[in-house]
């Protein structure tokens, strides 16, 4: 077999896997755990677009993530309209903001630039909580917006159980990690890539390194959006702590520094590893010590920054290339026989 | 034809003045060596012309067309192209990928930039290090990377910044052979050496700059005899090889 052919059967089995897990598993907290991983994977792989391959460090992708869940849930609840429609339309709106966060951003350097990222997200959550009608839109400052459960069923994008939900998120990861997968191998990303590492040399060499930037953030911003109004119809509630937090953002980047930065998979793994623990904690430490989780992170981030600074994703990408040519050699071998 | 034409170029830092009026003419299929002490000003006057920074004063046309301040990234695909004395490899990425971007400034597709870039790796004699990683390449290998990511974006004209620093006397050798070779491509070829010997070997003419100014002009022959150019090495710490 050849080695090409092995990762379109590692392929099949991974997404059979994802498909059929809601059979194997019906409890609806581990669905809705599960629910959550994928969600934080999506999210972190919309992230990477710019914090991995542009190379800089947003921290405030959860201002994103609250335009859409907001745009969608008013658009709907207030002027009936289609939360799939209401999901475009926010995904507009962010892709909007984030190109204009780019704009004067882009030009800091390192620190710089995820403080000023933080800066714009804190402010949104904080005009969000003080508002509770922005002319003719009802916010509801700090309560947030409840969703009243009416019909259920795909147009409303409102299901019973979870089982269609776990469908809805899977089918959104998978479609975003095609699209980082090609961007990967698109003149797009050659350019975020060589602009992030030295953007000096990218610009001699005709790539406009702040245009490609402000390209790949309107992008992570509308996708992450789109993510937002998921979110809304899933908890069917929102309110500004749950969904414009500092806590979501960091949680992204977490995820994508531990799974690796820049990479596909990096995100997933990432999200597979943190996101038990985060949820665990939750449970087990939530009331004596909330916040636990993002202590544990911090010691894991240490830990791996140490031992491995691209992230997970290497070790355990270099491991399935050994055991691919493994059986590529075994399979050669036995042919020959 | 006149490809390249400055004049009276003038960059200053705050107080200090690092090219001053320099005047610098260059004709399509040549190849101009500039030379100068440490500190001349030949890295900056390179900087001004691909953009980096717009000259504080003085003219620069590229092909009858005045391009002061114009950016970088449009100078390239103009076919205005420059590598760095310091060399900045995409460092976690494979030759082969650092010379696709270059190759992406005249092609959208992957596919031709990935063909594109192996022939230029091929004609550099380079492509059996396709898939090494560019942070592990020798200094040698990662001038010629320099090279290889340049050419890949088709210039017409290609300013080297010391392409043969801190190299062996028979790489230096292989990278004069090279640089002739593009000129015989149809490549003009403005280039900064401290290595006299590759720079004699290498340029039609040489301009000679010192404390931003320029001191001397000519031949090889004639700028190697003349006097303000002894003088201004004098004592200066210099390779002689
Ligand atoms: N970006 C900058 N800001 C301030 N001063 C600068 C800058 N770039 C260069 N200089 C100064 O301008 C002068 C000329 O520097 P330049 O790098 O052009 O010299 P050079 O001729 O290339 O020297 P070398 O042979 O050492 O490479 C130096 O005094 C240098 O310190
Ligand atoms: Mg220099």
């Amino acid at each position: 077999m050849k080695p090409e052919k092995i990762n379109r059967i590692a392929l099949v089995l991974l997404s059979a896997a994802a498909l059929g897990l809601p059979l194997v598993v019906r409890s609806a907290t581990y669905l809705h755990i599960l629910v959550l991983l994928y969600f934080y994977a999506y999210l972190t792989t919309c992230w990477n677009l710019v914090g991995g391959f542009a190379g800089v460090l947003p921290l405030g992708h959860a201002a994103f993530v609250g335009i859409g869940a907001y745009t969608s849930t008013i658009l709907s609840l207030q002027y009936g309209v289609s939360p799939w429609l209401g999901m475009i339309v926010g995904g507009l709106l962010a892709a909007g903001v984030g190109i204009l966060i780019g704009l004067p951003t882009f030009k800091l350097r390192g620190a710089y630039f995820a403080l000023a990222t933080i800066a714009f997200s804190e402010g949104l959550r904080v005009m969000v909580e003080n508002i509770d009608r922005l002319g003719p839109f009802t916010i509801n400052g700090p309560r947030g917006l409840q969703i009243p459960p009416l019909d259920t069923g795909l147009t409303n994008f409102m299901f019973a159980g979870k089982e269609p939900y776990y469908y809805s998120i899977l089918v959104m990861l998978a479609g975003v990690l095609f699209l980082t997968y090609r961007i990967s191998r698109s003149k797009l990303g050659y350019a975020l890539n060589a602009g992030g590492e030295e953007p000096e040399a990218a610009m001699a060499l005709g790539i406009d390194v702040a245009r490609t930037k402000l390209i790949a953030m309107a992008l992570s911003s509308f996708l992450t959006a789109l993510a937002g109004t998921f979110y809304a119809q899933f908890t069917l509630y929102i309110h500004p702590k749950s969904i414009i937090s500092l806590d979501l953002s960091f949680e992204i980047a977490f995820i994508a520094l531990i799974g690796g930065r820049g990479s596909i998979a990096g995100p997933v793994l990432g999200a597979l590893l943190l996101r038990p623990v985060s949820d665990f904690s939750r449970i087990y430490f939530g009331d004596t010590l909330p916040g636990m989780h993002l202590i544990i992170f911090g010691v894991v981030l240490i830990l791996v920054m140490n031992f491995q600074p691209r992230g997970l994703q290497e070790p355990l990408t270099r491991l399935y290339q050994k055991v691919v040519n493994r059986l590529f050699h075994w399979g050669a071998l036995e042919a020959a026989r | 034809m006149k490809i390249l034409d400055v004049r009276e170029m003038t960059k200053t830092f705050g107080g200090l003045t690092a090219v001053d009026g320099l005047g610098i003419e260059i004709e399509t299929g040549q190849i101009l060596g500039l030379i100068g002490p440490n500190g001349a000003g030949k890295s900056t006057a390179f900087n001004c012309i691909a953009g980096v920074f717009p000259p504080t004063g003085g003219e620069i046309y590229f092909n009858g067309e005045k391009i002061n301040g114009v950016k970088p990234w449009t100078l390239c695909r103009k076919g205005l192209e420059r590598t760095f004395q310091i060399v900045k490899p995409f460092a976690s990425k494979s030759v082969l990928y650092n010379v696709m971007v270059g190759a992406f400034a005249v092609t959208d597709k992957t596919a031709e930039a990935e063909a594109e870039a192996l022939a230029v790796l091929k004609s550099l004699h380079f492509e059996s290090r396709k898939d090494v990683r560019a942070g592990n390449l020798t200094i040698a290998d990662r001038k010629r990377l320099e090279i290889a990511r340049a050419l890949a974006t088709r210039p017409k004209i290609l300013l080297l910044d010391e392409v043969m620093a801190g190299l062996r006397p028979a790489e230096v050798d292989e990278m004069v052979a090279i640089i002739k070779e593009l000129r015989d491509r149809g490549i003009t070829i403005f280039v900064i050496e401290h290595i006299m010997r590759a720079i004699m070997a290498l340029s039609d003419r040489i301009v000679v700059i010192h404390f931003g100014r320029k001191i001397a002009e000519g031949t090889p022959d004639a700028v190697a005899s003349d006097e303000n150019v002894i003088k201004a090495y004098l004592g200066e710490e210099y390779v002689v090889s």
